[in-house]
This record gives C-alpha cells, sequence and structure tokens, in this order.
C-alpha cells in the first residue's frame, strides 16, 4: 500500500467523472498506480487519486499534478510511462500533452490558466476534482465537517436565520428561498421531521447533481446534517436517479465512512445527536424529481404528484415537515455556515445570491460543468468561457431550464443569469441547463424534442398535461412531417394556456415553455415549415434536401467520405453531387465541408 | 371557521376541502373524479372543480376536491376564466373519450366548439380511478392504474382474469362514463376477462350476485340468510319485519 | 421462460428477504430484481405482494410505472441511445435510425434471438461526450453515424462488453 504524505509529497489526480471515464480514464489511473508502485523511491511520495469531474469533459481524459500545478489532457494510458518518467522523476513537462490554445497556438500549462477556469468561482464544486471522493479524509482535509462543528455551536434558530441571511435559493429549479424553507419546518409542531436530498436530476443536459454526488458526496452528508441539527430531523433520505449507479456507489461508501467516523447515526461528534442517511434509488421517471412525487415514491407509491396546496415543509413524507433540497442547494450549506452568510451574499445579484453550476452543453467549443457567480451574463459564459460556437458558427439560441425552461435569442446574449431575469424573458433557472444552439438547430423540432420527452414522463394522473402534451406534441409532430395547417399556431397558443393553468404539477405547468418561448422568438420558423413546407436549418427530414453547390465545390471528397448512405457521388478534384434519393438527412455533409458548399434548401445549378 | 362561497357564509372545520364544505351547504360545483364514498380522498385527477380563492388580496384558482381550508377565505365557484378553463378540460376529455355519452352531453354544455385535434374512438374511460377506489374499498384490489402518460390506463395484471377479482361489480357501478363493459347472460358474468357464476336470489330467483361476491361477504363477518338474496327482496322482507313488528 | 422463473424461485425470495416487508422497499426490491434477471418475472411480482401484504395489482402498478423495469427480457447488449437535448441536438436520432437499418429494432424492442435490445434514455449525465451511447455498461463518446454502424459490428462478433 502507497504512503500517502500530502505535506511533502507529490498528487497525480487523475479525472474520473463520467465524461473521463467514458474516454478511457480508468485505465489511466490504473496504468499510474501499478507503474508508480513499481518505481523505487516514488511509492512513498506521491499518491494517484482518482477524482470527479473537473467539468472539462473535451479534454479528458484529463491528469493532474500537483503541486506543479501542471494540467495534461486527453491523456492515453500509453502516456503514463513518459509522465512518470518526465514529470514525476525529472521534474520536467511533456509539452505534448499541454492544452494548445486554438488560437494564439500556445500551449497552456495548468487548467488554471484557461478562461474556461479562470472565469468560474467554485463554490458548490470547490472539491470535486480536487479530492478523491471514496476518501473522507480529503474532505476533512478541506474543511470538510468543521461547518458541521459550528453548527454545534450555534441555536437552531440562528443557523436557519443565517441561511436566510445568505439569500440562498433553491437550485433544482425552484429558486425558492432555502431559509425560509427550513423555517416553515421549523416552525411546524411535530414529533418527527425528515430531510431529504433530491438528486432526481432529470433534465436532458443537466448532469451537475451526478458530479457532486459522483465527486464530493459528503458536501451533501455534511448539508444535511446541518439541517437536521436546525430543523429538529432524525431521518434523512437521499433520493438518486436510478441511472446514477456511481452516484449510488460512492455516496453508500461516503454515508459508512461517515458513521465510522460517528458523524451519522447516534451521538454525532459525541453530542446528544443522532442522524442517519439512507439512499433511496429511483425508477426512472422524469415526474419524480416533483417534490410530492419524490415523496410519493418514497413512500413506495407510484411517483404522482399531489396538489400543493400544503408545502412539504409542512406536510411532507409520511405526513410529516419535511425539508426537500437538491443537490447543489445541500452543497452550498456547509460554506454559508463555515464562512458566513454575508461573505456568501457577496457575491451573486440583489435577488440570486451566490453562484450557480450551468451544464454548459451543445454546439460550443468548451462543453462541462461551469460555476459563475450568479449575474455572469449569457455572453460570458457561452464565449468567454465555453469558447463560442463550434466550427465557428453563429449562435442561434441557448436552451435554459431545461423541458420546463425556454430558449433566449441572440439579441438576449447580455442577459445576466440569474432566476428573475431568465424568467422574465420566457424561461428559467431551471437547474442550470445551458443548450447551445447554432444555425443547424431546428427550433421547432426543439420544441416537439422537449414536448415528447415531456409526454413520456409525464405521470398521467391529471388531464390538462396528460391530454393537453399530446395534443400539442401531434400538432408540432405534423408541423415537422411537413403537414401543419392554418390555425395550428393559434391551437398550440389555447393549449398552452389551459396546460399552464390547470396543470396539477410543475411538470405540466410548465410543459408548454418550450413552444411558448420558441413561438416568441422564432415564429417565422414555424411559419416556414407550415406555410412554405421548409426547414430552414436542414433539420426536419421532410422539409430539407440538402444539394452541393457546383462553384464552390472543389472535389475534396470529405463528404463523400463521411456519408453513411453512400449517396454521395462524384470523381476526386471534380464537383460532387448527392443523389437525395439515398440521403438519409444526417447532415454529416454539411459538417464536413470546409467551403460551405453544401447548401440547404437551395437551388443549385448543375 | 366561516369563509365566503359565492358571497355565501359558510361553516367549515379547519382541513376540511372546499368541496366538501360547498356540498353540504348545497352549493353545486361540478366533478367527475370525486364521490362521496371517498369524501376525504379528493384526488385533482379530472381538474373540473376548479374555484377562485382570495385570501389578503391574493387570488389563486384551485382545485376544490384538494384545496384545504385554513383561513377565511373568500371563494368563487364561477368567473370567465374558471368556465374558459373547465370548457377546456371538457374538450380535452371529450377527446380522450368520445364514446362516453355523458361527455358527449358535457361538450354541448360547455359550448365546446369543433375542432381538428385527435380523439380516440370507442374509448369511454376518462382515467378518473373511481373503479380503483371501489376496488380497494370492496378489498378485492384486483385492479389499479398502471403505466403512465397516455399510456395509463385501468387493468388487472397482465390483463388477465385477477384471483381476488369477485366480480361484483361494484366498479362498473361507480364509473362515471359507463366504461367497464359487464356481459351478464345465462347465469354467468363476465368482467375484467372474468367469467363468474351468478347465484339467483332465494326468493324471487333472478340472478343478481356472484358466488365469490357472496362468499367473500360471507367471510366477513356473520351475515346469515340475508345474503342470499337480492337487493330488492332484502328491502322487502326488512319492510315487512319492521310491519310485523309493530 | 416460464421455467426459469420457478428455478429462480427460492433466489427470488431471497433477494426479497433482504427488505424489511414494507411498502416503501419495493422500489429497492425491483431495482436488484430487475438487475439480476434482466426482467421483473411475474412469479417475483407475486412473491413480494405475499411478502409485504401489498395487493398483486398495486405491485404491478408499480412495475408498470417506472421505466427502469421491464416486464420482458432485454437483449444481451441493451443498446441505450441516449437523447437527452445536448445528445438529440447532435443527431442521435440518426443513431437510432441506423439501428434500425442494422438490427431491425426500434426503441423497446429486442432482436429475436435476443442478442440486442434498444432503448433511448432521457439523459446519461455525459453531455459533453455527446452523442453517446451505452451498451450494457460501457459508454461510447461521440458516436458518429458511420461510427455505429462498426460498434454493432463488434459486438455482433461477440466483443467482450468489458473492454
Amino acid at each position: 500500500m502507497m504512503q500517502n504524505k500530502h505535506n511533502d509529497g507529490r498528487q497525480v489526480l487523475v479525472c474520473c467523472g463520467t465524461g473521463c471515464l467514458a474516454s478511457g480514464s480508468k485505465q489511466v489511473f490504473e496504468a499510474f498506480k501499478s507503474q508508480l508502485e513499481s518505481v523505487e523511491g516514488v511509492e512513498a511520495l506521491v499518491s494517484t487519486k482518482a477524482t470527479g469531474c473537473n467539468g472539462w469533459c473535451e479534454q479528458g481524459p484529463l491528469v493532474k499534478i500537483l503541486p506543479d500545478d501542471i494540467t495534461y489532457c486527453l491523456v492515453k494510458p500509453g502516456d503514463v510511462s513518459t509522465i512518470i518518467q518526465k514529470t514525476i522523476l525529472e521534474h520536467e513537462i511533456v509539452e505534448k500533452l499541454l492544452y494548445r490554445d486554438p488560437l494564439s497556438k500556445k500551449r497552456i500549462k495548468s487548467h488554471h490558466e484557461l478562461n474556461f477556469y479562470r472565469k468560474q468561482k467554485k463554490v458548490a464544486l470547490r472539491n470535486i476534482g480536487e479530492i478523491d471522493p471514496a476518501s473522507i479524509s480529503d474532505y476533512m482535509e478541506r474543511e470538510g465537517y468543521q461547518a458541521l462543528n459550528k453548527a454545534f455551536s450555534m441555536l437552531p434558530r440562528d443557523i436557519i436565520n443565517e441561511v436566510i441571511k445568505s439569500g440562498l435559493r433553491g437550485r433544482g429549479g425552484g429558486g425558492f428561498p432555502t431559509g425560509l424553507k427550513w423555517m416553515n419546518c421549523f416552525e411546524q409542531e411535530a414529533s418527527r421531521r425528515y430531510i431529504i436530498c433530491n438528486g432526481d436530476e432529470g433534465d436532458p443536459g443537466a448532469f451537475m447533481d451526478r458530479s457532486i454526488m459522483e465527486g464530493d458526496p459528503h458536501t451533501i452528508i455534511e448539508g444535511m446534517l446541518i439541517c437536521a441539527l436546525a430543523v429538529g430531523a432524525s431521518a434523512g433520505y437521499i433520493y438518486v436517479r436510478d441511472e446514477y449507479s456511481l452516484a449510488v456507489e460512492n455516496l453508500a461508501r461516503a454515508i459508512q465512512d461517515a458513521r465510522d467516523r460517528s458523524l451519522l447515526g447516534r451521538n454525532i461528534m459525541g453530542r446528544d445527536f443522532a442522524f442517519d442517511i439512507e439512499i433511496v434509488r429511483g425508477g426512472g421517471a422524469f415526474v419524480c424529481g416533483e417534490e410530492t412525487a419524490l415523496i410519493a415514491s418514497i413512500e413506495g407509491n407510484v411517483g404522482e404528484p399531489r396538489d400543493k396546496y400544503y408545502f412539504p415543509s409542512e406536510k411532507g413524507l409520511w405526513g410529516c415537515p419535511t425539508v426537500i433540497n437538491n443537490v447543489e442547494t445541500w452543497a452550498n450549506i456547509p460554506v454559508i455556515i463555515g464562512q458566513g452568510a454575508e461573505q456568501f451574499a457577496s457575491v451573486g445579484t440583489e435577488n440570486s445570491k451566490g453562484t450557480k453550476v450551468f451544464s454548459l452543453v451543445g454546439k460550443v467549443v468548451n462543453t462541462g460543468l461551469v460555476e459563475v457567480p450568479m449575474g455572469t451574463t449569457l455572453r460570458e459564459v457561452i464565449f468567454e468561457i465555453g469558447g463560442g460556437i463550434l466550427r465557428g458558427r453563429k449562435f442561434k439560441a441557448v436552451q435554459t431550464g431545461g423541458p420546463s425552461g425556454g430558449c433566449i435569442p441572440a439579441e438576449l446574449l447580455d442577459l445576466e443569469l440569474d432566476f428573475d431575469s431568465l424568467a422574465a424573458a420566457g424561461s428559467m433557472m431551471g437547474s442550470g441547463g445551458l443548450i447551445v444552439m447554432d444555425e443547424r438547430t431546428c427550433m421547432v423540432e426543439v420544441a416537439r424534442y422537449y414536448l415528447n420527452f415531456l409526454a413520456g414522463e409525464s405521470c398521467g394522473k391529471c388531464v390538462p398535461c396528460r391530454e393537453g402534451i399530446r395534443h400539442m406534441l401531434e400538432i408540432l409532430s405534423r408541423i415537422c412531417e411537413g403537414k401543419g395547417r392554418s390555425g395550428d399556431l393559434e391551437l398550440l397558443e389555447n393549449l398552452a394556456e389551459t396546460v399552464q393553468e390547470v396543470s396539477l404539477c410543475g411538470l405540466g405547468k410548465t410543459a408548454p415553455n418550450p413552444v411558448l418561448s420558441t413561438l416568441r422568438y422564432f415564429r417565422e420558423e414555424y411559419l416556414a415549415h407550415i406555410e412554405d413546407h421548409l426547414c430552414p436549418a436542414g433539420i426536419c427530414r421532410d422539409l430539407t434536401r440538402f444539394s452541393i453547390d457546383p462553384i464552390k465545390c472543389t472535389g475534396c471528397g470529405l463528404c463523400k467520405k463521411s456519408c453513411p448512405a453512400d449517396c454521395i457521388i462524384g470523381e476526386s478534384k471534380a464537383v460532387h453531387s448527392i443523389d437525395s434519393t439515398k440521403c438519409i438527412k444526417c447532415g454529416s455533409c454539411v459538417d464536413s465541408c470546409r467551403f460551405d458548399a453544401v447548401v440547404i434548401n437551395q437551388e443549385v445549378g448543375k | 371557521m366561516i369563509i365566503l362561497i359565492d358571497g355565501q357564509e359558510v361553516k367549515a372545520s379547519s382541513g376540511e376541502t372546499i368541496l366538501s364544505a360547498a356540498r353540504r351547504a348545497g352549493i353545486h360545483i361540478p366533478t367527475l373524479c370525486y364521490h362521496e364514498n371517498f369524501a376525504g380522498q379528493g384526488q385533482g385527477r379530472c381538474r373540473l372543480c376548479l374555484v377562485e380563492v382570495e385570501y389578503q388580496g391574493v387570488k389563486r384558482i384551485v382545485t376544490s376536491c384538494t384545496y384545504p381550508i385554513t383561513a377565511q377565505i373568500k371563494v368563487r365557484t364561477s368567473s370567465l376564466r374558471i368556465e374558459q378553463m373547465r370548457k377546456n378540460i371538457v374538450m380535452l376529455l371529450y377527446k380522450q373519450a368520445p364514446a362516453s355519452s355523458l361527455l358527449q352531453s358535457m361538450y354541448c354544455e360547455y359550448g365546446c366548439q369543433e375542432n381538428l385535434l385527435q380523439d380516440n374512438p370507442g374509448e369511454k374511460c376518462i382515467l378518473c380511478n373511481l373503479c380503483v377506489l371501489a376496488c380497494e374499498e370492496m378489498g378485492s384490489s384486483a385492479i389499479s392504474l398502471i403505466m403512465r402518460g397516455t399510456d395509463k390506463k385501468v387493468a388487472t395484471p397482465y390483463d388477465e382474469a385477477a384471483q381476488t377479482c369477485l366480480g361484483c361489480a361494484a366498479c362498473a357501478a361507480i364509473c362515471p362514463t359507463q366504461a367497464i363493459e359487464v356481459m351478464e347472460r345465462d347465469g354467468v358474468r363476465i368482467i375484467w376477462n372474468k367469467e363468474f357464476k351468478l347465484l339467483n336470489c332465494k326468493h324471487c330467483g333472478q340472478p343478481f350476485a356472484t358466488e365469490e361476491q357472496i362468499n367473500f361477504v360471507d367471510s366477513k363477518g356473520n351475515y346469515s340468510d340475508m345474503l342470499h338474496y337480492c337487493q330488492n327482496c332484502r328491502q322487502k322482507m326488512a319492510a315487512r319485519r319492521i310491519k310485523d313488528f309493530r | 421462460m416460464a421455467e426459469d422463473a420457478i428455478h429462480a424461485e427460492g433466489e427470488i425470495r431471497t433477494i426479497i428477504q433482504a427488505y424489511p416487508p414494507e411498502k416503501r422497499f419495493i422500489l429497492a426490491v425491483m431495482q436488484d430484481i430487475q438487475k439480476t434477471y434482466n426482467y421483473l418475472p411475474r412469479q417475483a411480482l407475486l412473491s413480494i405482494a405475499d411478502y409485504t401484504g401489498e395487493p398483486f395489482s398495486r405491485v404491478y402498478s408499480i412495475a408498470t410505472f417506472y421505466k427502469a423495469f421491464s416486464l420482458i427480457p432485454k437483449g444481451r447488449y441493451n443498446i441505450k441511445v441516449c437523447d437527452g437535448t445536448a445528445c438529440h441536438i447532435k443527431n442521435s436520432s440518426v443513431l437510432i435510425d441506423q439501428i434500425y437499418s442494422s438490427l431491425a429494432i426500434r426503441p423497446g424492442e429486442t432482436t429475436p434471438d435476443g442478442m440486442f435490445s434498444l432503448e433511448t434514455v432521457n439523459c446519461l449525465g455525459a453531455c459533453a461526450i455527446a452523442p453517446v451511447m451505452m451498451v450494457n455498461e460501457t459508454v461510447h463518446p461521440k458516436v458518429s453515424s458511420s461510427g455505429i454502424l462498426e460498434i454493432i459490428k463488434g459486438y455482433r462478433e461477440g466483443a467482450d462488453d468489458a473492454e
């Protein structure tokens, strides 16, 4: 077993978040472990850690060397021996494994120098990528459980007031003031109270909760402990989405480690305080991210929500006052209690304090998790941190808030990311998904996509959601197939109103948002589909035709090579053409052409 | 406490639903998924019972079958907005179950307009779940709501004859749209893919209940002979006994 | 299929009895059974009803509500194509079409020989490497429309799914 001298030893941190794992980082990690063990004299000084997601998945597998502060990218198992030889033993940098800035062409030594990281402020993600999530010692070395210790010296009401003062609002999408929720629970007359962590992250495109549960499980446990102490609860549940098996594993280990150190169970930290946590795995239902549906699920029922005329903080799990908060919300609690509310509230905007983790994905150069102060503009996040649009294309829209949110067009790029600004623009913060779209994204199809998603996830309990979404989806599908009729848009808007107003829960109430926001900002695209039977973005198959402009085509043959349907004909250096009878409209040719010769829905001369 | 419903003062206990208080005061609010047998369990599925609640200057549209009275609120059971929403709900329900005569008449009653939205030809079930609740109440729980979204439906497990089904047809009786098929012929009742032999009333000889149903009730307590008579005859016999007693 | 279920009855009972006989553990029991058998055998649902005292119809209702469970066995290679938003705008639907052209199955279906089954999932949380596809536990990043045919061919030729 390797010695672990953190003070004078070096560390090799191998990112084992999902993105890097998928690119083979596990093999890189094992290679480091086994090869370092066999190098004489080194094993006592260097420790290898598998960390959670660094957020920069494009460049993974990522390997960081500390305290040198070197970040190696796209590391393969074959590179490990070179790194050990040159960097560990000879203290030299392996240039070819450094990130190369595409504009300046310079090699960057550390990720800290990159815009992607420099502009971020990690609070909820403060430990991820820096610690081994399986090690409680790592967590404790970075002030872990010190906030809990401090909380023991505070009165319950003072703990709650600190959270209120911080201005923290729920990070799962609702944006409800967290402190008020706790206070409401605290003030109920009850003999039993419960704490729940909502880890049923369901927004497609969002993976911040996954990263926190996998990469820093103890921050959640500590947050829940502080709340349990404050409101007076003795049992907590972490509801984890079924698909997140690594999160379940890491949380389970963290819970056991905490128990072993008297941080969970009875007599916590030697005090007269008992609290324990149970993990509940979800069953694959997006609706269970809704508080009352989640509670129903824990109780052993189907995940059908109920009318929220009583808040869960009044009547929640088994009818008892329950605090239910999102993963990222919990991750902020130790920081608020540890550093104080004032410090926390010094960041952010007037009504949205602190930072927010966004998952920046889609047609953007740097994809991954990004944590920035509330109030940062969309432009900063997408262009400065995200590095702009892939392939130099034009920004078209960014979808925020998942299926409950809306699309923000280019003219609103200077919008400040906070709860109220996004709501005013017809969208919402949601869990923090930012899906960047370019001119090759069809906004009508995006609306159809989200409705299709919600149709499959609706629990089916109430009429407006179940039936309303079905009809809206049918209309949008017809439009995307070129069978749109006049009056369709008015019908959509009418249905949307009923679904919004009358649905029982948040899923239904917010379901029309993507349709309404795309209608608001991209109505002409809808009209092109309905009236002209054309899809301007070239996505809707029945309304798209790809052809090659003979003037621009150089005959390089790249499109032909990329075509999975073998429908492009042409000799080398001669003009190519597409056989539209075989074309499957996948768009690979458009993506591969470097001369903009593949055109959409245009007549081309011979 | 006293609340106002459509300007009328109504006494209500804390935690009671608006619908319950309204019914007691004789104020009508339309419902579909509500039944007085399950008064304590307003479901909020059909959303037809919408009312407007005003409290401390804030107005909200809520479902009266699930909204608990905890303060002195002002309730309006009808408004332009509420009527518009109810009309749309009825329209959606009709499209879901166009074969139901109840919904056909409600469609006209609420003034719904023709539109080109797709419907489910031949369907009568509006997924109000009352049949499931009735079956639970009987103690059988032979049927349940399965799947979710537009696939949601009432069924027995695997659509097979359920072991606990008594053939009592309480589900069919409580269904507001007569969506549950009960076939009776030659002393046999077929319901939910299960066949039952019908017992004849000891007095009038008419088939009135399934053997399973009678045996089940019998096992629950000492009901004596009365079990083997149909409802009509039982009433007549009870009436006679009272007459004789006098 | 029926024979397998009967054989496994003792095994099923062991899985179920690892939990207290309460309604609230039904979901967890079903997770374990699904993982073990790749589906929920009818016998298992009956045993759960028996053990917890819940009506069979209610257990069946839970089994059909949650998409994690299947009442029919999945294929030896269960393909999950992510149709989360990031993957969707990177043309995950083309991948689904490609699978159809190669294996003749649509989402929710299994090939007649039981080798492959296909489902679309909402988001695997790996959006930065979109479009993503999982085959059993293996994650395939940035799958292209031609690359997918190669991947399937690899599995067909008996590639080990734990590479």
